[in-house]
């Protein structure tokens, strides 16, 4: 049995090795350099140097902020819409259904900086095909890009955009794994079809919801691409400006990566925390 | 309780028709039960009976009224399904009373129909438990009790013991057979085991590829079957069929020679008129019905290839050139593969069918 034991592992050490050192080194040496203050060369072990300036950090807040907002507001949207998407998508009335299908998915294929940069020609102030359609229904044109709020919507919906599709076919997946027969009983009980939806459907596919839900939370706490090429770096004035922003620039800008570490801990422990509390509340009675 | 009444039912699916034009009447209280093998358009027919399934051509009605365009839920029947479909996130008694509650029934008579259905389905104790607590039988009880507290006029059963364990499955079936006596309601089941249907039914319906085969109680179909596929699909073991050649006609009976068993003759009497000198036959007869050599109108010699010991009784597989035969024998527990015999067929306990399979009486 040992000698079975050391043979699997034999052959399990060159993935091992990789493992350790581009990933469990990683993340163990993040972690350390996080105790360190990295402002000056040599690094020197200060505990709280970094931990302590986070707590009173308010550009730290303000990302915070701004990635919570992001959170509480665009996850609970594009989950719903995404099970709209997918109940539609499901539909034995739907004709093309595997256009659609295609079609929902399709911008998670396309590159984040083409989209990005589709989005901000859409949303343009002079040009932008949005404020067109605005205008021509004569509504007054938004400087998408210069206030907070427009700029905050903007994120919220490309990222919407962007993943709604994704989890929509998660979810359809869900719905065809719900047999149909349960739906035929409920029918046979003089059940409508929207009661069938809130009572029959919606429960059974809680734990792919729960799935999709802890997935685009901790994709909404990594937030990167779209603060950074749609509103130009967390723009306007840091008003948009998510934790993963504030980790970049600190990071590789300031390079000062003591602190860049202690905000990239903070998150993964946020996404944690969030995730577990949701998963809490959404548990199985037993 | 209602009558149900197929009249010329049809059902296409595109270009093909699975259902070609059912008669059926289930009397008020009756049981019967759809049997065939899979495909013959058994569940299909039921299903279009529930309203589950669109009908393409012809009538339905339950309790004197046509229900071809009105919805399931208002045709005032309830389906017990293959796979149960109980809701799984919904504990024993949410599943009885969530038809009910969901279309606002008064508390105190959804309370009083739940509690009815537990006690006679014998599963009070497992009200709180949720599907997946559940052993099959126990599933499948509830299920039953689903349709029970609707109070419908008829029970649709859509194969329902085909999920559980042969030992289950007796003691459901039994169980069943006691419901329709408890409740004397219609109950129609859909089954591709014959058991099961000659066991439970009044009257049994047999299909064979969307048409009826026959209409007729069990024994009837039994012993008096209208064609080769019910003579071969009822009962188990089924009837063997030995090919054979009318040879001979006097009056009122036939002369067939036995192709496979070296030229034996049998002598027997028809009602009707009998088929030409020369022509095909086959010559049907049921493995118990095979006598020690001598007893019958004729001998036939074959060997025995595998003997079942079942312990009342033993059957015999045994080869007759290309013809494998099974035979019911009392006491023959000493029988051993390769053992030579000789058995007897009588000319009244066999049924004689022409080439296409239908029956010559």
């Amino acid at each position: 049995m040992r000698y079975q034991n050391a043979t699997a592992y034999r052959f399990l050490a060159p993935y091992l090795l990789i493992f350790s050192i581009f990933w469990l080194w990683p993340i163990i040496s993040s972690f350390l350099i996080s105790f360190q203050a990295t402002r000056t060369v040599p690094w020197r072990f200060a505990p709280t140097f970094n931990w302590g300036r986070l707590i009173g950090d308010p550009a730290f807040f303000n990302a915070l902020k701004n990635t919570l907002l992001i959170l509480v507001i665009q996850v609970p949207v594009m989950i719903t819409l995404a099970i709209v998407m997918a109940v539609l998508l499901n539909s034995p009335l739907l004709k093309a259904r595997g256009l659609f299908r295609f079609a929902f998915f399709a911008p998670v294929v396309v590159g984040e900086v083409a989209y990005s940069a589709v989005f901000r020609l859409m949303f343009n102030l002079d040009y932008g095909i949005i404020n067109k359609l605005l205008n021509s229904v004569g509504l007054p044109r938004i400087d998408w890009f210069s206030n907070v709020t427009p700029a905050m919507a903007v994120i919220m919906i490309a990222v919407t955009w962007r993943w709604a599709g994704y989890n929509a076919i998660i979810l359809l997946a869900g719905l065809q794994s719900i047999p149909q027969d349960v739906y035929e009983a409920a029918t046979l009980d003089r059940v409508s079809k929207l009661k069938q939806f809130f009572y029959i459907t919606l429960p059974l596919l809680k734990p792919i919801i729960v799935f999709c839900a802890v997935l685009s939370i901790i994709g909404t706490m990594q937030l990167f691409t779209e603060p950074f090429l749609i509103t130009e770096r967390g723009g306007p004035g840091g008003g948009t400006e998510t934790l993963g922003l504030l980790l970049y620039r600190q990071g590789f800008r300031s390079l000062n990566f003591g602190y860049a570490s202690a905000i990239a801990y903070t998150m993964a422990g946020l996404a944690i925390a969030i995730s577990l509390v949701q998963l809490w509340l959404t548990r199985e009675p037993k | 309780m209602a009558a149900v009444t197929l009249k010329n039912v049809v059902k296409r699916f595109g270009v093909f028709e699975i259902v070609h034009g059912a008669d059926i009447d289930v009397e008020d209280g009756e049981f019967v039960v759809f049997v065939g093998p899979s495909g013959c358009g058994k569940s299909t027919l039921l299903r279009m009976i529930a309203g589950l399934e669109d009908i393409s051509g012809g009538e339905i009605a339950i309790g004197g009224k046509v229900v071809n365009d009105v919805e399931p839920a208002d045709r005032g029947i309830a389906m017990v399904f293959q796979s149960y479909a109980l809701y799984p996130h919904m504990s024993v008694e949410q599943n009885l009373s969530f038809g009910l509650r969901m279309n606002g029934n008064p508390k105190a008579d959804t309370e009083r129909r739940v509690k009815r259905a537990a006690e006679i389905l014998r599963i009070a104790e497992l009200m709180k438990r949720r599907p997946r607590q559940l052993s099959g039988g126990q599933r499948q009880r509830v299920a039953i009790g689903r349709a029970i507290v609707r109070e419908p006029q008829v029970f649709l059963f859509d194969e329902p013991l085909s999920n559980l364990d042969a030992e289950l499955r007796v003691q459901m079936r039994v169980e069943i057979s006691r419901l329709h006596k408890e409740l004397g309601v219609t109950m129609i089941y859909v089954t591709h085991d014959q058991t099961e249907a000659m066991t439970l039914a009044d009257r049994i319906v047999v299909l064979n590829a969307g048409n009826i085969e026959q209409i007729g109680a069990p024994l009837d179909l039994y012993d008096d079957p209208a064609n080769r596929f019910v003579a071969g699909f009822v009962g188990s073991p089924k009837m063997n069929f030995l090919a054979a050649q009318v040879v001979g006609n006097d009056g009122s009976a036939t002369v067939v020679e036995l192709a496979n068993h070296g030229g034996a003759r049998l002598r027997k009497s028809l009602s009707g008129a009998p088929p030409a000198v020369g022509a095909e036959v086959v010559l049907g007869v049921r493995p118990e019905h095979f006598f020690e050599a001598g007893e019958g109108d004729c001998d036939i010699a074959v060997k025995a290839d595998v003997a079942e010991h079942l312990g009342s009784v033993s059957y015999i597989y045994a080869n007759a050139g290309p013809e494998e035969l099974i035979i019911e024998r009392e006491a023959s527990r000493q029988r051993a593969t390769g053992d030579h015999m000789v058995v007897s067929i009588k000319a009244g306990r066999s049924l004689l069918f022409d080439k296409s399979g239908a029956r010559i009486r």
